[in-house]
């Protein structure tokens, strides 16, 4: 009899233990902005309570390493269940088959998201939209006004752009018309290319056989790019370019909605104009980009993975983040309905430009073509080299890439 | 008190240890990963031989960061030996304030070289001290900045890299000139000797070791010249040098294991050709006393 008591009181002793038992799932993010951690913490800790099996362990990652220390614990087999990734690194990933193909996952709302395009890799969708972002034409409307223009002035094509930049850059020597990137790595390029595809350029042809990067739209892009930075570009880092704006030194940048965070949190006292980018004839594009939430192929909880990135990812989760960071282009369609999206002209601006942009390539070579792109820039732009010349040496490049 | 064998490996074993998995293992694997094409998220890896090394003959952005690394070896080794012993002789004769100079001179090397580096990225910039400088004695500065120019970014920051230099083998420059016996200089002043005559027959032979020991160490140190470039140029700017290719291919990218592996040993022999040639060019004529 005692054994039997002995016996029993051991089973519910395990089957509780079973029971208490949660799958934790792990989930590498970026946002460690005081405004933004606590509101991304917050929702953690609701999902938590809402499904008490799971339990979710955060790690930070910072912009500035945060790609190294993805890919050395994938590369490493330590990578976490869950994984925030730029759009640009998704191919990557996607094509050494580190990440899950979740396209039978989201096929039941994916038409209430967008941003799919960068997340598809070979007919295969890798990861779920969460925050996507562009890039708009900011100006300081008073030194437009004191460059002769009237209030309700935008510049719609680069014509106008470059004649703008110009009468600004002549009100003072110590007043710049335009902000030019310097060489930065993964920033130059998503600079241009709004150039580039406002001309009518592409990258490869339809059937992506060809580089196309030297063709006469091109070339057309890169010498526009060229004249603002020669005639009245004010050259520094992005932050050094946005430090200048916000003092009243330069006259155009092109920049994200982190611009409006920044003016808003450090009280910045600007006359802001946001402005779509401007086309040849009519309106131009912009570059599109993102974050994404991915699944490890190795995450040993498929299943709990995909229903925390659903959560995270709901209309109602995007609008809390997007209100405390600021953020301008929710991936969900219903988010962007939100009240709080039509409560800023700036934001409205950012909201419209999106449906005008386009995104690099989804390619796993992608990182050896941004580079021969900014090199190319880099050498019209800063050594003297010819145009043509620089960006055929890019194709060049390009296609030796593509063909190993 | 004696110790057994097995006591001193036992006191020897953490340093052992140490130097086997930090440096023992990575050295040879390395090695032998620059034979293939290993890259971090690629699932399988190739043997290709020599393949890396032909590459890299033939890779335009190794071949000028090569460049890049012998201008900025063969600019500021001359000038740091040369100013540091100047400023060594000059420190070495008494007078008022002396430690107040020595300690000024010291003073970069013992600060960090990323806030140096941070300090100069804002004086090297438009607008910046040393444009302002530049353009009170009639030099036109770059237009956007000493470090936003191909022809002026590199010179810069080896400019940078004598300054905060010269102290530190100013300091062994110094050391070396106080083992020198009094005797000798008194002697070849009786004899007649001036003080040119004094400097080139007894200070400067005398100074050999400890300007072979200068030589090879700054070599070494400037061949392996990164941190500078990282946080001042980024490569960009004709400034790649060759620890930053590595770098760049090894550790961000695609992590090209392999390749980076392989670039790292022409550096290796590229610095022990360059040390060895430096000790049999001062091994010829040693002096001693």
């Amino acid at each position: 009899m005692n054994k039997r008591i002995l016996f029993a009181v051991i089973i519910t002793v395990i089957l509780c233990g079973l029971a208490q038992a949660k799958t934790t799932i792990t989930w590498w993010q970026f946002w460690t902005d005081p405004n933004i951690k606590p509101v991304i913490e917050k929702m953690v800790t609701e999902f938590e309570q809402a499904n008490p099996d799971i339990d979710i362990q955060l790690t930070d990652l910072t912009w500035a390493n945060g790609h190294e220390k993805i890919v050395i614990a994938f590369g490493s087999k330590t990578g976490p269940d869950i994984v925030e990734l730029g759009s640009d690194w998704i191919a990557e990933f996607a094509a050494n088959n580190l990440l899950m193909d979740m396209s039978t996952q989201v096929a039941s709302d994916s038409a209430d998201y967008e941003g799919w395009g960068m997340a598809t890799y070979d007919g295969k969708v890798f990861a779920r939209p969460w925050i996507l972002g562009t890039r708009v034409l900011f100006a300081n409307r008073d030194l437009l006004t004191q460059a002769g223009y009237k209030e309700n002035f935008i510049p719609l094509t680069f014509e106008q752009l470059n004649e703008a930049t110009k009468k600004i850059q002549a009100l003072s020597p110590s007043i710049y018309g335009w902000g030019s990137n310097a060489p930065e790595k993964h920033r130059l390029y998503k600079k241009f290319l709004p150039f580039f595809w406002s001309h009518g350029a592409k990258l490869f042809s339809d059937d992506g056989s060809m580089c196309l990067l030297a063709s006469d739209s091109s070339i057309k892009a890169l010498k526009v790019y060229k004249e603002l930075h020669d005639s009245c570009g004010f050259v520094a880092d992005q932050r050094g370019i946005e430090d200048a704006f916000l003092e009243g030194k330069i006259g155009f940048i092109i920049s994200g909605d982190w611009l409006l965070k920044r003016i808003e949190l450090e009280n910045r006292k600007i006359n802001l104009l946001s402005s779509f980018i401007p086309g040849t004839k009519l309106l131009g594009k912009s570059f599109q980009g993102g974050e994404f939430l991915a699944v490890n192929t190795a995450s040993k909880h498929p299943r709990e993975a995909m229903r925390f990135i659903q959560f995270i990812t709901s209309p109602e989760n995007q609008v809390k983040f997007c209100v405390a960071n600021r953020s301008a282009n929710p991936s969900s369609l219903e988010a962007q309905k939100d009240d709080y999206f039509s409560s800023s002209i700036h934001l409205q601006t950012f909201i419209r430009q999106i449906k005008f942009a386009n995104h690099p390539p989804v390619d796993p070579d992608w990182v050896y073509i941004e580079q021969a792109i900014e090199e190319a820039v880099e050498n019209a732009l800063f050594r003297s080299g010819l145009v043509a010349h620089s960006l055929y040496e890019a194709r060049k490049k390009i296609e030796k890439i593509k063909a190993q | 008190m004696k110790w057994s064998k097995a006591g001193a490996l036992a006191l020897a074993l953490p340093w052992l240890l140490t130097f086997g998995i930090f440096w023992l293992f990575p050295i040879i694997y390395s090695f032998i990963i620059g034979f293939t094409d290993q890259q971090l998220l690629a699932a399988d890896t190739q043997w290709v031989g020599f393949d890396n090394y032909r590459a890299l003959l033939s890779d335009p952005d190794f071949l000028k960061s090569l460049k890049n690394t012998f201008i900025f070896v063969l600019g500021t080794i001359p000038l740091t030996t040369v100013i540091a012993l100047g400023m060594a002789l000059l420190i070495d004769k008494q007078f008022p304030g002396r430690g107040l100079f020595r300690s000024g001179f010291f003073l970069p090397s013992i600060t960090s070289m990323v806030v140096i580096a941070l300090i100069f990225t804002n004086l090297y910039q438009r607008g910046g001290y040393i444009a302002l400088l530049s353009e009170m004695i009639g030099l036109s500065p770059p237009e956007h900045g000493f470090l936003y120019s191909g022809e002026t970014a590199l010179f810069s920051i080896m400019a940078m890299d004598v300054w905060m230099a010269v102290g530190y083998y100013m300091l062994i420059f110094l050391a070396g000139l106080k083992s020198i016996p009094r005797e000798l200089y008194e002697s070849a002043e009786i004899n007649g000797a001036g003080k040119i005559r004094q400097f080139f027959s007894i200070t400067l032979p005398l100074l050999k070791p400890v300007a072979l020991f200068i030589l090879v160490v700054n070599s070494i140190k400037s061949f392996q010249v990164f941190v500078e470039i990282f946080v001042m140029t980024k490569g960009k700017f004709e400034t790649s040098t060759m620890v930053y290719f590595i770098y760049e291919t090894g550790l961000t990218t695609k992590f090209e294991f392999g390749y980076a592996s392989a670039a790292a040993y022409v550096l290796f022999v590229i610095i022990g050709v360059f040390a060895l040639a430096q000790f049999l060019l001062f091994r010829r004529k040693q002096v001693a006393w």
